[in-house]
Protein backbone atom coordinates (compact mmCIF):
# COMPACT_ATOMS: atom_id res chain seq x y z
CA UNK A 1 0.00 0.00 0.00
CA UNK A 2 1.20 3.37 -0.87
CA UNK A 3 1.00 6.52 1.01
CA UNK A 4 2.24 9.31 0.09
CA UNK A 5 2.82 11.95 2.99
CA UNK A 6 3.76 15.39 2.52
CA UNK A 7 3.85 19.15 3.27
CA UNK A 8 1.71 21.09 1.73
CA UNK A 9 2.48 23.88 -1.04
CA UNK A 10 -0.49 25.51 -2.15
CA UNK A 11 0.05 27.76 -5.80
CA UNK A 12 -2.28 30.58 -5.32
CA UNK A 13 -2.17 34.25 -6.65
CA UNK A 14 -2.43 38.02 -4.91
CA UNK A 15 -6.37 37.16 -4.21
CA UNK A 16 -5.53 33.44 -2.49
CA UNK A 17 -6.92 31.65 -5.67
CA UNK A 18 -5.66 28.48 -6.67
CA UNK A 19 -3.98 29.67 -9.95
CA UNK A 20 -5.23 27.75 -13.05
CA UNK A 21 -3.51 26.64 -16.19
CA UNK A 22 -0.14 26.81 -15.07
CA UNK A 23 1.87 26.34 -18.57
CA UNK A 24 4.87 24.67 -19.36
CA UNK A 25 7.02 28.23 -19.77
CA UNK A 26 5.84 29.18 -16.35
CA UNK A 27 7.20 25.74 -14.87
CA UNK A 28 10.01 25.74 -16.64
CA UNK A 29 11.24 28.52 -19.17
CA UNK A 30 12.36 28.09 -22.52
CA UNK A 31 15.70 29.46 -21.82
CA UNK A 32 16.91 26.42 -19.89
CA UNK A 33 15.65 23.79 -22.16
CA UNK A 34 19.22 22.90 -23.23
CA UNK A 35 19.84 21.10 -20.25
CA UNK A 36 19.59 17.39 -20.07
CA UNK A 37 20.72 16.43 -16.94
CA UNK A 38 17.43 16.09 -14.85
CA UNK A 39 19.44 16.67 -11.94
CA UNK A 40 20.14 20.12 -12.78
CA UNK A 41 16.51 21.05 -13.57
CA UNK A 42 15.40 21.41 -10.29
CA UNK A 43 16.81 25.01 -10.35
CA UNK A 44 14.33 26.24 -12.51
CA UNK A 45 11.49 24.99 -11.14
CA UNK A 46 8.21 27.54 -11.17
CA UNK A 47 11.07 29.91 -12.52
CA UNK A 48 8.53 32.02 -14.41
CA UNK A 49 5.65 31.86 -12.21
CA UNK A 50 4.86 35.30 -10.20
CA UNK A 51 5.43 34.63 -6.83
CA UNK A 52 7.30 31.46 -6.71
CA UNK A 53 10.69 32.28 -8.48
CA UNK A 54 11.91 31.15 -5.56
CA UNK A 55 9.83 28.13 -5.03
CA UNK A 56 12.74 25.68 -5.15
CA UNK A 57 15.11 27.18 -2.73
CA UNK A 58 12.18 27.09 -0.11
CA UNK A 59 10.57 23.20 -1.25
CA UNK A 60 11.68 20.17 0.38
CA UNK A 61 11.90 16.44 -0.80
CA UNK A 62 8.60 14.88 -0.07
CA UNK A 63 6.61 17.69 -0.61
CA UNK A 64 3.02 18.30 -2.08
CA UNK A 65 2.16 20.86 -4.87
CA UNK A 66 -1.73 21.97 -4.87
CA UNK A 67 -2.64 24.26 -8.36
CA UNK A 68 -5.37 25.01 -10.46
CA UNK A 69 -7.37 23.84 -13.08
CA UNK A 70 -5.37 22.86 -16.16
CA UNK A 71 -2.13 22.69 -14.80
CA UNK A 72 0.78 22.03 -17.44
CA UNK A 73 -0.68 23.21 -20.26
CA UNK A 74 1.26 23.68 -23.38
CA UNK A 75 4.60 22.45 -24.50
CA UNK A 76 5.12 18.80 -24.53
CA UNK A 77 8.82 19.66 -22.79
CA UNK A 78 9.18 16.99 -20.17
CA UNK A 79 11.58 19.39 -18.30
CA UNK A 80 8.82 20.49 -16.65
CA UNK A 81 7.65 17.12 -15.20
CA UNK A 82 11.57 16.36 -14.59
CA UNK A 83 11.97 19.56 -12.13
CA UNK A 84 9.93 18.27 -9.75
CA UNK A 85 11.65 14.88 -9.78
CA UNK A 86 15.28 16.72 -9.24
CA UNK A 87 13.44 18.78 -6.15
CA UNK A 88 11.93 15.45 -5.30
CA UNK A 89 8.33 16.60 -5.33
CA UNK A 90 5.78 13.66 -3.75
CA UNK A 91 3.11 15.09 -5.42
CA UNK A 92 1.32 17.71 -7.56
CA UNK A 93 -2.49 17.42 -7.52
CA UNK A 94 -4.93 19.57 -9.21
CA UNK A 95 -8.61 19.69 -10.58
CA UNK A 96 -6.62 18.61 -14.04
CA UNK A 97 -3.96 18.08 -15.87
CA UNK A 98 -3.12 18.99 -19.06
CA UNK A 99 -3.48 15.58 -21.40
CA UNK A 100 0.53 15.43 -22.67
CA UNK A 101 1.94 16.51 -18.85
CA UNK A 102 -0.64 14.25 -17.48
CA UNK A 103 1.31 11.39 -19.69
CA UNK A 104 4.29 12.77 -19.06
CA UNK A 105 4.51 12.89 -15.35
CA UNK A 106 2.49 9.28 -14.77
CA UNK A 107 5.71 8.16 -17.48
CA UNK A 108 8.88 9.36 -15.27
CA UNK A 109 6.69 8.37 -11.91
CA UNK A 110 5.63 11.46 -10.72
CA UNK A 111 2.95 11.28 -8.70
CA UNK A 112 0.11 13.51 -10.31
CA UNK A 113 -3.69 13.59 -8.64
CA UNK A 114 -6.79 15.27 -9.62
CA UNK A 115 -9.33 16.45 -6.93
CA UNK A 116 -11.96 18.19 -8.28
CA UNK A 117 -12.42 20.09 -4.94
CA UNK A 118 -9.45 21.92 -4.18
CA UNK A 119 -11.32 25.27 -4.66
CA UNK A 120 -13.74 24.71 -2.45
CA UNK A 121 -10.87 23.01 0.25
CA UNK A 122 -8.58 26.16 -0.25
CA UNK A 123 -11.12 28.97 -0.34
CA UNK A 124 -12.51 27.38 3.01
CA UNK A 125 -9.09 27.18 4.63
CA UNK A 126 -9.59 23.34 4.90
CA UNK A 127 -6.27 23.29 3.34
CA UNK A 128 -3.48 25.71 3.46
CA UNK A 129 0.00 25.47 2.81
CA UNK A 130 2.46 24.19 5.40
CA UNK A 131 -0.43 21.34 6.52
CA UNK A 132 0.92 17.95 6.24
CA UNK A 133 -1.33 15.73 3.93
CA UNK A 134 -1.82 12.24 3.24
CA UNK A 135 -2.87 10.67 0.23
CA UNK A 136 -3.55 6.66 -0.23
CA UNK A 137 -3.45 6.99 -4.21
CA UNK A 138 -4.66 3.52 -4.38
CA UNK A 139 -8.30 4.69 -2.50
CA UNK A 140 -8.35 8.44 -3.03
CA UNK A 141 -8.44 8.66 0.72
CA UNK A 142 -6.41 12.02 1.63
CA UNK A 143 -5.91 13.08 4.95
CA UNK A 144 -5.50 16.83 6.31
CA UNK A 145 -3.14 15.86 9.25
CA UNK A 146 -2.32 19.22 10.47
CA UNK A 147 -6.16 20.29 10.66
CA UNK A 148 -7.42 16.76 10.91
CA UNK A 149 -9.98 16.91 7.83
CA UNK A 150 -10.46 14.09 5.59
CA UNK A 151 -11.37 14.63 1.85
CA UNK A 152 -11.25 12.62 -1.47
CA UNK A 153 -9.06 12.47 -4.65
CA UNK A 154 -9.39 10.68 -7.88
CA UNK A 155 -7.14 7.21 -7.37
CA UNK A 156 -4.53 6.35 -9.45
CA UNK A 157 -5.87 4.07 -12.56
CA UNK A 158 -4.53 1.03 -12.87
CA UNK A 159 -2.14 1.80 -15.78
CA UNK A 160 -0.77 4.66 -13.31
CA UNK A 161 -0.41 2.92 -10.63
CA UNK A 162 1.47 0.13 -12.00
CA UNK A 163 4.09 2.35 -13.70
CA UNK A 164 4.35 4.58 -10.53
CA UNK A 165 4.60 1.99 -8.32
CA UNK A 166 7.59 0.91 -10.66
CA UNK A 167 9.22 3.54 -10.78
CA UNK A 168 8.61 4.96 -13.96
CA UNK A 169 7.73 3.68 -17.94
CA UNK A 170 10.83 1.50 -18.03
CA UNK A 171 10.55 0.33 -14.79
CA UNK A 172 7.44 -0.90 -15.58
CA UNK A 173 8.52 -2.07 -18.98
CA UNK A 174 10.97 -4.20 -17.38
CA UNK A 175 8.77 -5.76 -15.18
CA UNK A 176 6.39 -6.44 -17.91
CA UNK A 177 9.38 -8.00 -19.95
CA UNK A 178 10.44 -10.35 -16.63
CA UNK A 179 7.11 -11.59 -16.11
CA UNK A 180 6.67 -12.63 -19.49
CA UNK B 1 -23.64 3.07 -33.42
CA UNK B 2 -20.89 4.26 -36.11
CA UNK B 3 -17.29 5.19 -35.46
CA UNK B 4 -14.98 8.76 -35.46
CA UNK B 5 -11.89 9.25 -37.68
CA UNK B 6 -9.85 8.15 -34.56
CA UNK B 7 -11.87 5.53 -33.27
CA UNK B 8 -11.59 4.10 -37.01
CA UNK B 9 -7.56 4.35 -36.97
CA UNK B 10 -7.08 3.15 -33.68
CA UNK B 11 -9.47 0.07 -34.40
CA UNK B 12 -7.30 -1.18 -37.27
CA UNK B 13 -4.15 -0.53 -35.39
CA UNK B 14 -4.88 -2.57 -32.59
CA UNK B 15 -6.39 -5.18 -34.59
CA UNK B 16 -9.79 -5.30 -32.89
CA UNK B 17 -13.14 -2.56 -32.79
CA UNK B 18 -12.24 -0.26 -30.24
CA UNK B 19 -14.33 3.05 -29.03
CA UNK B 20 -13.99 6.27 -27.15
CA UNK B 21 -12.29 5.40 -23.66
CA UNK B 22 -10.79 2.60 -24.30
CA UNK B 23 -6.86 1.73 -23.71
CA UNK B 24 -5.11 0.43 -26.69
CA UNK B 25 -1.50 -0.16 -27.52
CA UNK B 26 -0.70 0.28 -30.93
CA UNK B 27 2.61 1.00 -33.16
CA UNK B 28 2.95 4.39 -34.83
CA UNK B 29 3.57 4.78 -38.73
CA UNK B 30 5.77 7.51 -38.14
CA UNK B 31 7.23 9.19 -35.41
CA UNK B 32 8.94 12.70 -34.77
CA UNK B 33 11.22 14.49 -32.68
CA UNK B 34 13.61 17.87 -32.86
CA UNK B 35 16.30 19.03 -30.99
CA UNK B 36 14.90 17.23 -28.27
CA UNK B 37 16.19 14.16 -29.56
CA UNK B 38 19.53 14.65 -28.03
CA UNK B 39 17.44 13.82 -24.58
CA UNK B 40 15.74 11.05 -26.16
CA UNK B 41 18.77 9.44 -26.79
CA UNK B 42 19.95 9.71 -23.64
CA UNK B 43 17.04 7.89 -22.49
CA UNK B 44 17.17 5.35 -24.94
CA UNK B 45 20.97 5.06 -23.96
CA UNK B 46 19.43 4.01 -20.23
CA UNK B 47 16.91 1.39 -21.39
CA UNK B 48 20.37 -0.48 -22.61
CA UNK B 49 19.22 -1.27 -26.46
CA UNK B 50 21.70 -1.20 -28.98
CA UNK B 51 19.72 -0.61 -31.72
CA UNK B 52 15.78 1.42 -32.20
CA UNK B 53 13.73 -1.17 -32.92
CA UNK B 54 12.21 0.84 -36.33
CA UNK B 55 14.37 3.05 -38.00
CA UNK B 56 12.31 3.23 -41.01
CA UNK B 57 9.56 5.40 -38.61
CA UNK B 58 11.75 7.43 -36.98
CA UNK B 59 11.91 11.27 -38.46
CA UNK B 60 14.36 14.48 -37.02
CA UNK B 61 14.06 17.59 -37.79
CA UNK B 62 16.60 20.26 -36.35
CA UNK B 63 14.55 23.50 -36.13
CA UNK B 64 14.48 24.81 -32.77
CA UNK B 65 17.36 25.99 -32.30
CA UNK B 66 19.20 26.66 -35.39
CA UNK B 67 21.89 27.31 -35.93
CA UNK B 68 23.13 26.27 -32.80
CA UNK B 69 22.87 29.50 -30.36
CA UNK B 70 25.69 28.42 -27.78
CA UNK B 71 28.05 25.13 -27.51
CA UNK B 72 25.20 23.43 -25.24
CA UNK B 73 23.19 23.64 -28.42
CA UNK B 74 25.81 22.76 -30.64
CA UNK B 75 26.70 19.89 -28.74
CA UNK B 76 23.09 18.51 -28.53
CA UNK B 77 22.91 18.84 -32.03
CA UNK B 78 26.23 16.77 -32.53
CA UNK B 79 24.88 14.01 -30.54
CA UNK B 80 21.99 13.82 -32.89
CA UNK B 81 23.56 13.54 -35.78
CA UNK B 82 26.23 10.96 -34.42
CA UNK B 83 22.92 8.85 -33.04
CA UNK B 84 21.43 9.38 -36.73
CA UNK B 85 24.46 8.00 -38.22
CA UNK B 86 24.99 4.82 -35.86
CA UNK B 87 21.55 3.75 -36.26
CA UNK B 88 21.36 4.45 -39.83
CA UNK B 89 17.96 6.35 -39.53
CA UNK B 90 16.81 7.33 -43.17
CA UNK B 91 14.57 10.25 -42.80
CA UNK B 92 17.08 13.15 -40.69
CA UNK B 93 16.27 16.74 -41.14
CA UNK B 94 19.46 19.01 -40.54
CA UNK B 95 19.47 22.63 -39.59
CA UNK B 96 18.47 23.81 -43.39
CA UNK B 97 15.27 21.95 -43.71
CA UNK B 98 13.09 24.51 -41.25
CA UNK B 99 10.65 23.82 -38.72
CA UNK B 100 9.53 19.95 -37.89
CA UNK B 101 5.50 20.09 -38.76
CA UNK B 102 6.27 21.87 -42.09
CA UNK B 103 8.86 19.77 -43.05
CA UNK B 104 7.11 16.73 -41.82
CA UNK B 105 4.11 17.70 -44.02
CA UNK B 106 6.12 18.60 -47.14
CA UNK B 107 7.84 15.54 -47.19
CA UNK B 108 5.11 13.70 -47.10
CA UNK B 109 4.90 11.71 -43.77
CA UNK B 110 1.18 13.06 -42.75
CA UNK B 111 -0.55 11.35 -44.51
CA UNK B 112 -4.37 10.03 -43.97
CA UNK B 113 -5.35 7.23 -41.91
CA UNK B 114 -1.90 7.34 -40.65
CA UNK B 115 -1.22 7.15 -36.65
CA UNK B 116 1.82 9.33 -36.40
CA UNK B 117 3.19 10.81 -32.66
CA UNK B 118 5.40 13.49 -32.00
CA UNK B 119 7.61 14.64 -29.04
CA UNK B 120 6.23 18.12 -29.33
CA UNK B 121 2.76 19.59 -28.94
CA UNK B 122 2.02 20.94 -32.19
CA UNK B 123 2.23 17.47 -33.52
CA UNK B 124 -1.14 18.00 -33.76
CA UNK B 125 -0.76 19.52 -37.41
CA UNK B 126 -0.79 16.40 -39.04
CA UNK B 127 -4.67 16.03 -38.91
CA UNK B 128 -4.88 18.72 -41.56
CA UNK B 129 -4.46 15.38 -43.89
CA UNK B 130 -6.50 12.81 -41.78
CA UNK B 131 -4.20 11.05 -39.84
CA UNK B 132 -4.34 10.91 -35.63
CA UNK B 133 -1.41 12.88 -34.62
CA UNK B 134 -1.01 13.21 -31.35
CA UNK B 135 2.15 14.91 -29.34
CA UNK B 136 3.71 12.83 -26.57
CA UNK B 137 6.56 13.63 -24.26
CA UNK B 138 10.89 12.24 -24.45
CA UNK B 139 10.17 9.41 -22.04
CA UNK B 140 6.94 8.01 -24.42
CA UNK B 141 9.48 8.71 -27.19
CA UNK B 142 12.45 6.92 -26.11
CA UNK B 143 9.88 3.73 -25.19
CA UNK B 144 9.00 3.86 -29.05
CA UNK B 145 12.19 4.01 -30.06
CA UNK B 146 12.84 0.62 -28.35
CA UNK B 147 9.87 -1.04 -28.34
CA UNK B 148 7.81 -0.07 -31.32
CA UNK B 149 4.40 0.64 -29.14
CA UNK B 150 2.26 3.10 -27.37
CA UNK B 151 -0.48 3.11 -24.79
CA UNK B 152 -2.77 5.48 -25.68
CA UNK B 153 -6.80 6.17 -25.01
CA UNK B 154 -9.19 6.32 -27.67
CA UNK B 155 -10.66 9.75 -27.44
CA UNK B 156 -14.21 11.06 -27.38
CA UNK B 157 -14.47 13.81 -29.98
CA UNK B 158 -15.95 17.27 -30.30
CA UNK B 159 -16.87 18.56 -34.01
CA UNK B 160 -17.02 21.64 -34.87
CA UNK B 161 -19.30 22.39 -37.84
CA UNK B 162 -18.23 24.95 -39.81
CA UNK B 163 -20.09 26.78 -42.79
CA UNK B 164 -20.00 30.24 -44.42
CA UNK B 165 -17.10 31.64 -46.23
CA UNK B 166 -14.37 34.01 -44.60
CA UNK B 167 -14.49 37.59 -45.50
CA UNK B 168 -11.42 39.15 -47.16
CA UNK B 169 -8.63 39.65 -44.48
CA UNK B 170 -9.83 37.26 -42.44
CA UNK B 171 -8.26 34.17 -41.72
CA UNK B 172 -8.15 30.37 -41.11
CA UNK B 173 -6.10 31.88 -37.94
CA UNK B 174 -9.09 33.98 -36.71
CA UNK B 175 -10.71 30.89 -37.00
CA UNK B 176 -9.16 29.06 -34.59
CA UNK B 177 -8.53 31.80 -31.85
CA UNK B 178 -12.09 32.09 -31.71
CA UNK B 179 -12.70 28.42 -31.09
CA UNK B 180 -10.68 28.53 -28.63
CA UNK B 181 -11.52 31.76 -26.78
CA UNK B 182 -14.72 29.83 -26.94
CA UNK B 183 -14.20 26.39 -25.73
CA UNK B 184 -11.26 27.36 -23.12
CA UNK B 185 -7.54 26.52 -23.22
CA UNK B 186 -8.57 22.88 -21.74
CA UNK B 187 -11.91 22.52 -23.84
CA UNK B 188 -10.94 19.90 -25.24
CA UNK B 189 -8.04 17.59 -22.72
CA UNK B 190 -7.76 14.74 -23.76
CA UNK B 191 -10.40 14.70 -26.24
CA UNK B 192 -10.37 14.50 -30.49
CA UNK B 193 -11.46 17.62 -32.23
CA UNK B 194 -13.17 17.28 -35.83
CA UNK B 195 -12.97 20.06 -37.95
CA UNK B 196 -16.07 19.69 -40.82
CA UNK B 197 -18.89 21.30 -42.66
CA UNK B 198 -19.42 23.26 -46.14
CA UNK B 199 -17.00 25.76 -44.95
CA UNK B 200 -13.97 23.36 -45.14
CA UNK B 201 -14.14 22.85 -49.13
CA UNK B 202 -12.87 26.86 -48.94
CA UNK B 203 -10.06 26.41 -47.02
CA UNK B 204 -6.74 25.66 -48.25
CA UNK B 205 -4.36 22.73 -47.31
CA UNK B 206 -2.08 25.61 -44.96
CA UNK B 207 -5.29 27.07 -43.74
CA UNK B 208 -5.77 23.96 -42.38
CA UNK B 209 -2.90 23.51 -40.98
CA UNK B 210 -3.21 26.30 -38.65
CA UNK B 211 -6.40 25.04 -37.37
CA UNK B 212 -4.81 20.99 -36.54
CA UNK B 213 -1.73 23.01 -35.05
CA UNK B 214 -3.49 25.08 -32.66
CA UNK B 215 -6.25 22.32 -31.66
CA UNK B 216 -3.15 21.69 -29.24
CA UNK B 217 -4.37 24.89 -27.12
CA UNK B 218 -7.79 23.70 -26.64
CA UNK B 219 -5.98 21.09 -24.98
CA UNK B 220 -6.78 18.33 -27.86
CA UNK B 221 -5.11 14.86 -28.04
CA UNK B 222 -5.46 14.89 -31.59
CA UNK B 223 -7.43 17.79 -34.27
CA UNK B 224 -8.40 16.77 -37.50
CA UNK B 225 -10.24 17.63 -41.50
CA UNK B 226 -11.93 14.62 -42.89
CA UNK B 227 -9.37 14.82 -46.65
CA UNK B 228 -10.82 15.56 -49.78
CA UNK B 229 -9.78 16.17 -53.36
CA UNK B 230 -7.75 19.29 -52.48
CA UNK B 231 -6.10 17.37 -49.65
CA UNK B 232 -5.18 14.16 -52.04
CA UNK B 233 -4.34 16.42 -55.00
CA UNK B 234 -1.51 18.73 -52.24
CA UNK B 235 -0.40 14.67 -51.17
CA UNK B 236 -0.11 13.77 -54.85
CA UNK B 237 4.03 13.43 -55.79
CA UNK B 238 4.74 13.84 -52.01
CA UNK B 239 3.56 10.92 -50.21
CA UNK B 240 6.14 8.66 -48.21
CA UNK B 241 3.86 5.30 -48.30
CA UNK B 242 0.42 3.63 -49.06
CA UNK B 243 -2.21 5.23 -47.31
CA UNK B 244 -6.19 4.85 -46.81
CA UNK B 245 -8.29 7.60 -46.52
CA UNK B 246 -10.38 7.45 -43.40
CA UNK B 247 -13.56 9.22 -42.30
CA UNK B 248 -15.76 9.04 -39.69
CA UNK B 249 -19.25 7.52 -39.76
CA UNK B 250 -22.29 9.81 -40.50
CA UNK B 251 -23.80 8.09 -37.50
CA UNK B 252 -20.56 8.55 -35.38
CA UNK B 253 -20.81 9.51 -31.62
CA UNK B 254 -19.48 13.20 -30.84
CA UNK B 255 -19.48 14.28 -27.05
CA UNK B 256 -20.43 17.70 -28.68
CA UNK B 257 -21.09 19.31 -32.06
CA UNK B 258 -20.46 23.24 -32.16
CA UNK B 259 -22.06 25.09 -35.13
CA UNK B 260 -19.99 28.43 -36.61
CA UNK B 261 -20.89 30.71 -39.59
CA UNK B 262 -17.05 32.16 -40.64
CA UNK B 263 -18.93 34.89 -42.91
CA UNK B 264 -19.72 37.24 -40.14
CA UNK B 265 -16.78 35.90 -37.90
CA UNK B 266 -14.22 39.50 -37.30
CA UNK B 267 -10.40 39.38 -36.73
CA UNK B 268 -9.78 38.25 -33.79
CA UNK B 269 -6.41 38.70 -30.89
CA UNK B 270 -5.25 36.16 -28.43
CA UNK B 271 -4.56 38.38 -25.72
CA UNK B 272 -1.93 38.18 -22.95
CA UNK B 273 -1.19 36.01 -21.38
CA UNK B 274 -3.08 32.70 -22.47
CA UNK B 275 -3.90 31.23 -25.90
CA UNK B 276 -8.02 31.24 -24.80
CA UNK B 277 -8.07 35.13 -23.63
CA UNK B 278 -9.75 35.76 -27.64
CA UNK B 279 -10.95 39.67 -28.32
CA UNK B 280 -12.51 40.83 -31.50
CA UNK B 281 -9.17 42.97 -33.01
CA UNK B 282 -11.23 46.15 -32.32
CA UNK B 283 -11.83 45.67 -29.35
CA UNK B 284 -7.73 45.81 -28.67
CA UNK B 285 -7.30 48.43 -31.55
CA UNK B 286 -4.75 51.23 -30.85
CA UNK B 287 -3.00 48.65 -28.60
CA UNK B 288 0.98 49.51 -28.99
CA UNK B 289 3.62 47.11 -29.13
CA UNK B 290 7.44 46.54 -30.54
CA UNK B 291 8.34 43.58 -32.34
CA UNK B 292 5.90 41.85 -34.59
CA UNK B 293 6.43 38.11 -35.79
CA UNK B 294 5.25 36.47 -39.16
CA UNK B 295 6.09 33.10 -39.27
CA UNK B 296 6.36 29.62 -37.66
CA UNK B 297 4.63 26.27 -37.43
CA UNK B 298 1.33 28.39 -37.41
CA UNK B 299 1.51 30.90 -39.80
CA UNK B 300 4.67 30.52 -42.02
CA UNK B 301 3.13 29.18 -44.98
CA UNK B 302 3.50 30.88 -48.74
CA UNK B 303 -0.37 31.95 -48.07
CA UNK B 304 0.50 33.66 -45.32
CA UNK B 305 3.44 35.31 -46.37
CA UNK B 306 1.64 36.21 -49.55
CA UNK B 307 -0.79 38.00 -47.31
CA UNK B 308 1.51 40.35 -45.40
CA UNK B 309 3.08 41.03 -49.08
CA UNK B 310 -0.01 42.52 -50.01
CA UNK B 311 -0.33 44.63 -47.05
CA UNK B 312 3.43 45.84 -47.18
CA UNK B 313 4.61 45.69 -51.00
CA UNK B 314 5.95 49.27 -51.24
CA UNK B 315 5.43 50.49 -48.10
CA UNK B 316 7.21 50.96 -45.18
CA UNK B 317 6.93 49.53 -41.25
CA UNK B 318 6.67 51.73 -38.40
CA UNK B 319 9.99 52.87 -37.63
CA UNK B 320 9.01 51.67 -33.60
CA UNK B 321 8.21 48.42 -34.93
CA UNK B 322 11.16 45.67 -35.28
CA UNK B 323 9.44 42.86 -37.61
CA UNK B 324 10.55 39.30 -37.63
CA UNK B 325 9.88 36.62 -40.62
CA UNK B 326 9.99 33.36 -40.06
CA UNK B 327 9.18 31.16 -42.90
CA UNK B 328 8.12 27.89 -41.69
CA UNK B 329 10.41 26.04 -44.30
CA UNK B 330 13.45 26.07 -46.61
CA UNK B 331 10.74 25.13 -49.42
CA UNK B 332 8.30 28.42 -48.28
CA UNK B 333 11.73 30.13 -48.18
CA UNK B 334 12.92 29.76 -51.74
CA UNK B 335 9.73 29.72 -53.26
CA UNK B 336 8.79 33.20 -51.54
CA UNK B 337 12.62 34.45 -52.42
CA UNK B 338 11.88 33.01 -56.33
CA UNK B 339 8.66 35.22 -56.45
CA UNK B 340 10.49 38.48 -54.83
CA UNK B 341 8.37 38.31 -51.78
CA UNK B 342 11.30 38.24 -49.17
CA UNK B 343 12.40 41.02 -51.07
CA UNK B 344 9.32 43.21 -50.64
CA UNK B 345 9.19 42.51 -47.13
CA UNK B 346 12.87 43.42 -46.64
CA UNK B 347 12.48 46.45 -48.35
CA UNK B 348 9.27 47.19 -45.65
CA UNK B 349 11.62 47.00 -42.92
CA UNK B 350 11.45 43.31 -41.79
CA UNK B 351 14.34 41.03 -40.76
CA UNK B 352 13.92 38.03 -42.77
CA UNK B 353 15.03 34.92 -40.73
CA UNK B 354 16.02 31.63 -41.20
CA UNK B 355 13.28 28.96 -41.11
CA UNK B 356 13.19 27.49 -37.58
CA UNK B 357 11.54 27.76 -34.15
CA UNK B 358 13.36 30.20 -32.54
CA UNK B 359 12.19 33.68 -31.57
CA UNK B 360 8.58 31.54 -31.13
CA UNK B 361 10.19 29.82 -28.09
CA UNK B 362 12.18 32.67 -26.94
CA UNK B 363 15.28 31.06 -27.57
CA UNK B 364 17.33 33.19 -29.66
CA UNK B 365 17.30 35.57 -32.63
CA UNK B 366 14.49 38.43 -31.49
CA UNK B 367 14.03 37.54 -27.62
CA UNK B 368 11.93 40.22 -25.67
CA UNK B 369 13.30 42.62 -23.13
CA UNK B 370 11.40 43.53 -19.94
CA UNK B 371 8.46 45.14 -20.31
CA UNK B 372 8.48 44.75 -24.54
CA UNK B 373 4.95 43.53 -26.34
CA UNK B 374 4.65 41.18 -29.43
CA UNK B 375 2.65 41.20 -31.77
CA UNK B 376 2.87 37.45 -33.17
CA UNK B 377 1.16 34.96 -35.67
CA UNK B 378 2.30 32.06 -33.60
CA UNK B 379 0.60 29.69 -31.20
CA UNK B 380 1.56 30.69 -27.58
CA UNK B 381 1.18 33.66 -25.90
CA UNK B 382 2.53 31.94 -22.02
CA UNK B 383 3.77 34.46 -20.13
CA UNK B 384 7.40 35.36 -20.63
CA UNK B 385 7.45 32.86 -23.61
CA UNK B 386 9.18 34.60 -25.91
CA UNK B 387 12.08 36.11 -23.86
CA UNK B 388 12.00 38.33 -20.44
CA UNK B 389 9.23 36.71 -17.84
CA UNK B 390 7.87 40.52 -17.75
CA UNK B 391 7.30 40.59 -21.85
CA UNK B 392 3.63 40.21 -23.19
CA UNK B 393 2.31 38.13 -26.34
CA UNK B 394 -0.55 39.28 -28.60
CA UNK B 395 -1.29 36.67 -31.13
CA UNK B 396 -3.03 37.20 -34.42
CA UNK B 397 -3.52 36.51 -38.25
CA UNK B 398 -0.43 37.09 -40.45
CA UNK B 399 -3.05 40.02 -42.08
CA UNK B 400 -3.21 41.64 -38.85
CA UNK B 401 0.50 41.34 -37.81
CA UNK B 402 0.98 43.14 -41.13
CA UNK B 403 -1.21 45.80 -41.02
CA UNK B 404 -0.20 46.45 -37.68
CA UNK B 405 3.45 46.23 -38.10
CA UNK B 406 2.58 49.10 -41.22
CA UNK B 407 0.55 51.32 -38.24
CA UNK B 408 2.77 50.61 -35.12
CA UNK B 409 -0.66 49.21 -33.24
CA UNK B 410 -2.91 46.71 -33.73
CA UNK B 411 -5.25 47.37 -36.66
CA UNK B 412 -8.73 45.67 -37.95
CA UNK B 413 -7.05 44.76 -41.47
CA UNK B 414 -9.16 44.35 -43.46
CA UNK B 415 -8.94 47.82 -45.15
CA UNK B 416 -5.22 47.41 -45.78
CA UNK B 417 -6.64 44.46 -48.77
Amino acid sequence: MKIIKGRVWILIDEQGRLIEDIDTDQIYHNAYLHITDISQMGQYALGNLKGYEDFPLKVGQGDIIIAGRNFGAGSSRQQAVDCFLALKIGAIIAPSFSPIYWRNAINSGLAVLRCHHLNDLVSNHRLESGDILEVNVHSGEAFNITKKIAFSIEPMSPVQLAIYLAGNLFAYGRQMVRQG
Amino acid sequence: MGKTLSEKILSLKAGREVKANEVVTVSPDFVLSHDNSAAIIQEFRQIGLKKVAAPEKIVIVLDHVVPAASEKHALNHKIIREFVEEQKLPHFFDIEAGVCHQVFCEQGFALPGLLITGSDSHTTTYGAFGAMAIGIGRTEMASIWATDEIWLRVPETIKFNLKGKLQPGVMSKDVILRLIGDLGAEGANYKAVEFAGEAVASLSMESRMVMTNMAAEMGAKNGYFEPDALCLEWLRGRARKEFEVIYSDPDANYEAIYEYDLSSLEPQVACPHSVDNVKKVNEVAGTSFNQALLGTCTNGRLEDLEMAVRILKGKRINRRIRMLVLPASRQVYLEALKRGWLEILAEAGAVILNPGCGPCLGAHMGVLAPGEVALSTANRNFKGRMGSRDSAIYLASPATVAASALEGQIVDPRSYL
